[in-house]
């Protein structure tokens, strides 16, 4: 082997490399080399269970019929690439596959601290292929080295009784047997050998990181977060300071204070059959009186099960005390109060003269859910030239006999307005109608088509009929009424099932890529324009970008994110389904 | 390259209008150059390309002028396609998606003499879309306005009367015989150079009875017959039951009409920093009256002795969008249009929303301290790499294409490029030999390099 000495190891040539001549006693765990409080630091503890879904026979040929990898791997860096491998084959004499399990099977951590140092430990099966594996790697890198006119760049030098290398005069590692340490540079490399040495305290000997592992439980794959030290960055700070937006306020609350208050989080990741579960635990609780809205008040509440609709693209469900927003908005947003009061007025008109806070919210349960879906468009309507998805809010009413008239009103009065506006403009208003589905009667509006020219080719306007009905309970505010029926049907039969709240859930979001490329698929024509002036583009340029797109969007399938507190830790969890051939 | 001093010594400046419109004709006082291809380019176009610049050399400026105003064969495909594209735009009260596709088209047109037109005919209108709120209308307008950019202003003038866009925004989308828009006529002689002192009160609203009977209904243009006053109206001298077609012609036979034309092409395509002399434009004034053929005058003014003589080379201050487009067309590159649109407004040229009725006032109104910096920026913002416009645009990348491979000939080919060589030799030098972090042929140096050059002030100028 090639090895130039390196004197001192304090000079800018950080190191690397180390092989122990004697490594056969059992390597400790990763996390007892590597110093304690990293910000983040991410461990895939049994490699071999993801290798084997990964490189399963059937998931590498759904891969490879995807349009999206028949298109890629006739592109001059794939080949260059596939090229790279075969020659590693041929000169290590054994299939990537096996060589991946070799190299990486006994597991692998990766950590980050603040000061910057990075340092990746991964172990393997074979030391007799790591080295070899090394030796390839040396004599290219050496061989760049010269041709680049800096063959000083790769180095090793011996610390400890440990060989470190070093391929760019930056990057620093070494080899332990099976194991194999990388470091952004050459202290970050000697930390990890003072404490294989010495063996003082390490990340795994932490209380936050024992914790933390202890939640994430026999994961093959566990991150984690030191929120404590993490929550000083300014950036953090400020996003976790609160916000200011109204909104943003009410659909995130619960999960900053979460993160406000604790110390750590442990991720996991796993992958049973074709589903990626992902799942994240903080030991912080949203306690704050800022959040109590986002909390279920008892243990057998939560947020309801999502609306399942034909063409769905997203849905989301929440678990929102309303009326306790907005009655502690003065708390909450007292930079906003002049926006609010205005806000307030302006639905005090809408409403009848009544108190937005005391008269309408409250008369609100505090379960709320949005449905987004595709639209199937009448065709003796026609076809707006942008199509836009459909979207729906069904809010739950205390006293639905009663609010139901309230709210009917509120909207026939905001439909007014509309088309007092559009009159001004000289263009045409929402036709107020009243439709019936099934046992539901239900309100309605749309534009004529007298004035349309084209009926494949309407204006935006023509995604929009905006619909209201009440479902028992249930008040549905749909932006079209082809998803109010779908809704009334769904709730109608929710009804029948009595679906019951999710327990401790305060917020659910499902959404599923395959409608949302139907839609970008429906909106081709517009989205390659747009994409033409927005980033300065030819048509076929932008054509192929948004095509990679749909593509993407096509294989990536569905997902499921759930966020909740149980046990005094805050849950959430994340299920992914690619969609592959 | 030599550094040069160009188009100073050029003959007979206050010579006769005989002279002044007469065909410019090379000679060795004033030889064709780099300097007046350069000149000719960037006022019949937006600025040149190197491949255009090299071909105008060769041909001699007639033919090249020529070229600018007979379309290319792939001209009407062109504008057939960019049709389409605005045609496609969502229906909205905006007007960015159009102006972005304008500035698209004004970057890649094979015409652009016909898009300089347009935007001369815009700011000469100045439609606003503030009033108007509509993107079909506003492209109807802009469309209208290209339609005729180079052909009869009678024509124009008529067009545009009836135009639901123009209407909109003069507030005359009601023009009824029991109150006539007088704002609406008042504008209309205007564009026939009628104003205060040439026009009594008494015209202007004889002229808006004539006008009666029109409305813009649902954005599209309806005669109501009742709503026409029939009766007998004295305008300019003329009696008669006058329509608004009438009161167009009896307009447009004074005198004051074509030299009103006249005047603001001459600031458009001359000069805006000299007050020409009645006897200077007569003759142009005394042809364009004939038919009011604008191609015709157009033509007439880039062959002359006067466009390419002192009295108009560099007297005039580039507009936003001529300086945006002198560092985009000439790099060929094209660049996200959308950013483009904001970055114009903010340096005072919003396209489809002119300031005033009177348009932009343009000169010396274009440049302040916030604007320099601005264009500055801009130019920063154009040639930066990651930034609002993506990769942004590689004069390194230009100058390999041209065979430039090393710092010495980059840099002065991008001098070439964007100045001609025609800046003072100490500039020329200090440029050459050192803008601090410009050194080498790397794709960061070179853009820092042009932008150094693009901030000369010989840049601002047309």
């Amino acid at each position: 082997m090639f090895r130039k000495s390196v004197f001192t190891l304090s000079a800018a040539l950080p190191l690397v490399l180390l092989r122990l001549a004697g490594a056969a006693d059992p390597l400790p765990p990763a996390a007892e080399w590597l110093p304690p409080e990293p910000i983040v630091s991410i461990e895939v503890s049994d490699p071999n269970r993801l290798l084997d879904r990964l490189l399963d026979p059937h998931t590498t040929a759904a891969i490879q019929e995807t349009a999206a990898y028949q298109h890629y791997r006739k592109t001059p860096q794939m080949m260059e690439f596939l090229n790279g491998i075969r020659l590693f084959e041929a000169s290590l004499g054994v299939s990537w596959e096996t060589a991946l399990r070799k190299l990486v099977g006994g597991g692998a951590m990766v950590a980050v601290w603040p000061n910057g140092d990075a340092v990746a430990i991964i172990d393997g099966e074979d030391a007799d292929l790591l080295g070899r594996l090394h030796e390839m790697a040396l004599a290219i890198a050496q061989g760049e080295a010269e041709k680049a006119g800096q063959p000083g760049r790769v180095a090793s030098a011996d610390y400890r009784g440990v060989t470190g290398w070093t391929f760019n005069g930056e990057e620093a590692h070494a080899i332990l047997g099976t194991r194999f340490v990388l470091a952004n540079r050459a202290e970050a490399l000697r930390a990890v050998i003072d404490l294989k040495a010495e063996g003082s305290a390490n990340l795994a000997s932490t209380a936050h990181y024992r914790a933390a592992a202890e939640a994430a439980g026999s994961s093959p794959v566990m991150g984690y977060v030191d929120l404590a030290t993490l929550r000083h960055l300014t950036a953090l700070h400020n996003a976790l300071e609160g916000t200011s937006e109204p909104l943003a306020s009410l659909l995130f609350s619960g999960i900053l204070e979460s993160i406000r208050t604790s110390n750590w989080l442990a991720l996991t990741a796993d992958l049973h059959e074709s589903l990626l579960y992902v799942a994240a635990v903080t030991d912080g609780e949203p306690v704050e009186e800022a959040a109590a809205f986002a909390l279920p008040k008892s243990p057998g509440e939560g947020a309801m099960p999502n609306l399942d609709v034909p063409g769905r693209i997203a849905a989301l469900s929440l678990y929102r005390d309303l009326h306790g927003f907005y009655a502690a908005k003065d708390d909450l947003f007292p930079e906003r109060t002049s926006g609010l009061i205005f806000f307030e007025n302006m639905m005090g008109i809408f409403f009848s003269g009544r108190d937005f806070t005391e008269e309408v919210l409250a008369e609100l349960k505090p379960q709320v859910r949005l449905v987004v879906a595709e639209q199937v468009y009448d065709p003796a309507v026609g076809t707006p030239r942008v199509q836009v998805p459909a979207f729906a809010l069904v809010f739950g009413m205390h006293r639905p006999e009663s609010f139901m008239p309230v709210a009917e009103g509120a909207v026939q009065t905001a439909l007014g307005l509309v088309n007092f506006t559009r009159g001004q403009q000289g263009l045409a208003g929402l036709i107020i109608d009243r439709l019936e589905h099934g046992d539901t009667r239900f309100t309605v509006a749309y534009f004529s088509t007298v004035d349309a020219k084209d009926p494949d080719d309407l204006d935006t306007q023509f995604n929009f009929r905006p619909a209201l009905a009440r479902v028992g309970e249930f008040l549905v505010l749909s932006s079209t009424e082809g998803l109010a029926r779908d809704l009334i049907d769904v709730l109608t039969a929710e009804a029948a099932e009595a679906v019951e709240p999710l327990p401790g859930v305060h917020s659910l979001m499902e959404a599923d890529a395959t409608a949302l490329a139907s839609i970008a698929r429906a909106n081709f024509d517009q989205l390659v324009l747009n994409n033409m002036v927005e980033q300065g583009t030819s048509r076929e340029e932008s054509e192929a970008g948004i095509t990679g797109l749909i593509t993407i969007l096509e294989h990536l399938g569905r997902a499921r994110l759930e966020m909740g507190s149980q046990d005094g830790q805050t849950r959430l969890m994340l299920d992914i389904e690619p969609n592959l051939p | 390259m030599p550094a040069q001093q160009k188009v100073e010594t050029t003959g007979p400046v206050e010579a006769g209008p005989c002279w002044a419109w007469a065909p410019y004709e090379p000679d060795d006082e004033r030889p064709w150059d780099l300097a007046r291809a350069g000149h000719l380019l960037r006022r019949a176009g937006f600025g040149g390309r190197w491949d255009r610049l090299q071909e105008a050399l060769a041909d001699g400026p007639q033919a090249t002028i020529d070229r600018l105003l007979q379309p290319a064969a792939e001209v009407e495909a062109f504008h057939r396609t960019y049709d389409a594209y605005e045609a496609a735009l969502p229906r909205s009260n905006s007007v960015e998606g159009l102006t972005a596709w304008w500035l698209r088209r004004m970057i890649e047109s094979p015409q652009p003499l016909l898009e300089k037109m347009t935007l001369f005919w815009h700011g000469y209108f100045a439609t606003r879309n503030r009033a108007v709120q509509s993107t079909e209308l506003m492209i109807g307008h802009v469309q209208r306005l290209r339609a005729h950019a180079l052909g009869n202003y009678a024509d124009l003038l008529a067009d545009v009367v009836h135009d639901p866009a123009v209407l909109l925004a003069l507030g005359a989308q009601e023009n009824r015989r029991a109150r006539p828009s007088e704002p609406f006529a008042e504008q209309l002689l205007a564009w026939c150079g009628l104003g205060p002192g040439q026009i009594s009160r008494r015209d202007v609203h004889e002229a808006a009875r004539a006008l009666t009977g029109w409305f813009v209904l649902r954005h599209e243009m309806r005669f109501i017959e009742r709503e026409h006053d029939t009766g007998v109206k004295r305008v300019l001298g003329h009696e008669g039951p006058f329509t608004g077609d009438d009161v167009l012609q009896i307009a447009l036979a004074q005198q004051a009409a074509p030299r009103w034309v006249v005047g603001r092409l001459y600031r458009w395509l001359i000069s805006e920093t000299d007050e020409p002399s009645e006897e200077l434009l007569a003759p142009l004034v005394e042809d364009f009256g004939r038919d009011y053929n604008i191609g015709d005058l157009v033509e007439r003014m880039v062959r002359s002795n006067r466009f390419f003589s002192p009295a108009a080379y560099r007297q005039r201050v580039k507009s936003p969008v001529e300086f945006a487009l002198g560092i985009i067309r000439p790099l060929e590159r094209l660049v996200p249009t959308v950013p483009l649109v904001e970055h114009l407004a903010l340096l005072g040229q919003e396209l489809g929303d002119p300031p005033t009725s009177q348009g932009w006032a343009g000169g010396r109104y274009w440049i302040n301290r916030a604007t320099l910096l601005g264009r500055h920026r801009l130019a920063e913002e154009l040639l930066a790499q990651g930034g609002a416009y993506g990769e942004g645009l590689d004069p390194a990348a230009a100058a390999r294409r041209h065979g430039r491979e090393d710092e010495s000939s980059a840099r002065a080919w991008l001098l070439a490029l964007f100045l001609q060589d025609d800046v003072a030799p100490e500039v020329r030098e200090h440029l050459m030999r050192a803008v601090h972090g410009a050194n080498g042929t790397s794709s960061p140096a070179l853009r820092h390099f042009a932008r150094a050059v693009v901030a000369q002030p010989e840049f601002q100028l047309a």
